[in-house]
């Protein structure tokens, strides 16, 4: 059982990056280091677990996930979403991206599915910001989300029987 | 009839977005189409205070697809600002970064993001017409697209220990000496990456002679264009002079980097938060150009790869010798540009000295400010950074590469609304339109932040007194 974890966001701006924050929280749970910059990188071999941070969902990354066989996809919302910390499952469905770079959770499954002919169960845990300025410390409101998010993973990786 | 308001507007719900408004008149044309970005600009005001050598590892957290142009255009600007220019060898293996930048992030652009409205139709259906769909119909072409983008990241691994946020360049040279091994890496994949840009090249002229009706209707501007050049006027996307045409090819200027305050000065309009740089002696708009794939071409009397220089001439062709204006053609040049890097790489892994280990500069002699400029896949990328003695910043200016091109984006949209908009019922099919206008440029708009959530195009058609008439969504 391989497992992906990936925190996507920009670290620079404030609860944009809430995700990275989860992403250490929750290594440091697997008795990984605190990570020391914004480049997470890290196996957890025991498990197969591989702890991911990037600034933006890209398409390569839909060519390496058929190692996986599930993800925990991590990220930031501003409130559109009912939810201060929803988990939702992710399917394949690709949805363009009219006017910039921009990749969404669904669209890399998507992209997997039509390369490997496989994708990894995936769930996306997205985590309320509400402030997004620059800096790197989170506001208050999100900073408290923070285990709330790390105790919804573990409970679905509880559930997937691979904690 | 009363006059109506259309905006499009992906939603994005913090800053650095953009949306189209598009004004009827009260006869139903196209009265002005707008494109307002809100362009982050708050990341200079974040860097003050930092030290002058963290800034190449700072920078490049602007962007997640080009952080390789801000880390480079960063040291660049730190050698000025030090007085410590890199040993040959050091320029050298930034540029064989740079090359593999230049790779990766055209080739995404080319097969992944514009590729599929080329490939499979302007008018396919939105569902398929996507990189998804393009594996489906081609997946062939798509493996071989996915090594092209893969080689030009291995070649910045290899460098800088990571793909997208490297760690190799520092003021007065880089960090690592390139090996044997790793050049043997890198060169193993030179030949098919060649012939896989050979088909895209293949793959665009094919379409251009299909669709030749579109091209020459869809966003044909007049404007001067920008970009770097060597002292014979070839291509460069390193280093060199900034040259500066107007839009019948004549050169207006030809300048060192440094002094691009001299020579560019930047317009305010009250619907965009992004600004419209044009050349200062000729005003706004008369001195607007464009930068990027385009305004580089045509800048440049020749390239010094032996296949680009081939695809130059036949590119050069399309207009008679004169500045192609086309927008739609912004894709021809970037991967003639494509081509270039590949070979360049090449040329540059045979370079005696690629080897060296004398690559970094420790005497400095540093002065108040520093720029550094850099040919970003998108455009002309200018970092100028001002410092004190203890060599803390104290301001920080970055021109990006879509901000040079927003006077162009700007007016693709509204050439675009008012060729395909004829009367008051607005087409599905504008939106296909409009985006492929703005795509043709690369830009990158939304390169600060990126919540959860789609980002789903809206056209709204509002009358004189703001009531919706007409909203077409795509998801």
């Amino acid at each position: 059982m391989t497992l992906l974890v990936l925190g996507y966001g920009n670290l620079d701006r404030q609860d944009d990056g809430v995700a990275w924050h989860v992403l250490s929280q929750l290594m440091q749970v697997y008795g990984l280091p605190e990570p020391t910059s914004i480049d997470v990188d890290e196996y957890f071999k025991e498990k197969d677990i591989h702890f991911l941070f990037q600034l933006q969902l890209l398409p390569e990354l839909a060519y390496d996930l058929d190692r996986y066989d599930y993800a925990v996809l991590i990220d930031a919302h501003t409130g559109a979403i009912a939810n201060e910390v929803n988990v939702e499952n992710v399917i394949p469905d690709f949805q363009s991206s009219p006017l910039t770079h921009h990749l969404t959770a669904n669209s890399l499954l998507a992209i997997s599915q039509q390369i490997h002919q496989k994708y990894p169960q995936a769930i996306l845990v997205s985590i309320r910001g509400y402030y997004f300025t620059f800096t790197q410390q989170l506001s208050p409101q999100t900073a408290e989300l923070v285990s709330i998010a790390v105790a919804k993973i573990e409970d679905w990786m509880n559930n997937q029987k691979i904690a | 009839m009363v006059a109506q308001k259309i905006t499009i507007e992906p939603v994005t719900r913090i800053e650095g977005h953009a949306k189209v408004t598009i004004r009827m008149n009260e006869a139903g044309k196209v009265d002005h189409a707008y494109l307002h970005v809100n362009e982050f600009r708050g990341f200079e005001k974040f860097c003050e205070g930092r030290m002058v050598f963290e800034m190449p590892l700072i920078t490049p957290r602007i962007c997640g697809i080009c952080p390789v142009s801000h880390h480079l255009a960063s040291a660049k600007a730190g050698d000025d600002i030090l007085g410590a220019p890199p040993p040959r060898p050091a320029s050298l293996l930034r540029e064989l970064m740079h090359m593999g930048q230049v790779v990766q992030s055209h080739g995404m652009h080319f097969f992944e993001l514009a590729g599929p409205d080329l490939i499979l139709g302007f008018d396919a259906d939105p569902a398929i017409r996507n990189v998804v769909g393009l594996l489906a119909a081609d997946p062939g072409l798509t493996v071989r697209a996915v090594n092209l983008r893969k080689w030009g990241q291995e070649i910045i691994r290899i460098l800088g220990g990571r793909r997208i946020h490297p760690n190799f360049a520092i003021p007065g040279g880089v960090n690592k000496a390139l090996t044997k091994e790793e050049r043997a890496i890198i060169l193993a994949g030179y030949d098919e990456s060649i012939e896989t840009i050979k088909i895209g090249i293949k793959i665009m002229y094919g379409w251009a002679e299909k669709n030749a009706e579109d091209i020459n209707k869809f966003a044909v501007l007049k404007s001067g264009y920008m970009g770097l050049v060597n002292e014979d006027d070839a291509l460069e996307l390193y280093d060199g002079k900034l040259r500066l045409i107007d839009s019948t090819g004549m050169q207006l200027e030809k300048f060192d980097p440094r002094n691009y305050l001299d020579y560019i000065s930047e317009h305010v309009e009250n619907w965009s938060y992004l600004k419209f740089p044009y050349y200062k002696k000729m005003g706004f708009p008369q001195g607007v150009y464009r930068v990027g794939p385009l305004g580089r071409l045509n800048n440049s009397k020749s390239i010094t790869t032996p296949l680009a220089n081939e695809e130059l001439k036949r590119f050069k062709a399309i207009n008679d010798g004169k500045p192609v204006e086309n927008t739609l053609h912004y894709h021809t040049a970037r991967l003639v540009e494509t081509l270039y890097a590949a070979e360049h790489v090449k040329d540059l892994l045979d370079d005696a000295d690629i080897l060296s280990k004398d690559i970094l500069n420790t005497c400095h002699n540093p002065k108040p400010s520093g720029v550094g400029v850099i040919e970003a896949p998108r455009g002309t990328l200018i970092h100028h950074y001002w410092m004190t003695e203890n060599q803390q910043l104290t301001k920080v200016n970055l021109i990006v590469s879509t901000g040079h091109n927003n006077w162009a984006m700007s007016e693709a949209v509204d050439s675009v609304a008012k060729t395909y908009i004829t009367g008051p019922d607005v087409p599905e099919g504008i939106l296909n339109r409009v985006e492929a206008a703005i795509r043709a440029h690369d830009p990158c708009l939304s390169c600060s932040t990126h919540a959860v959530g789609q980002m789903p195009i809206i056209l709204e058609v509002k009358d004189s007194s703001d009531k919706l008439v007409k909203t077409i969504t795509r998801n």
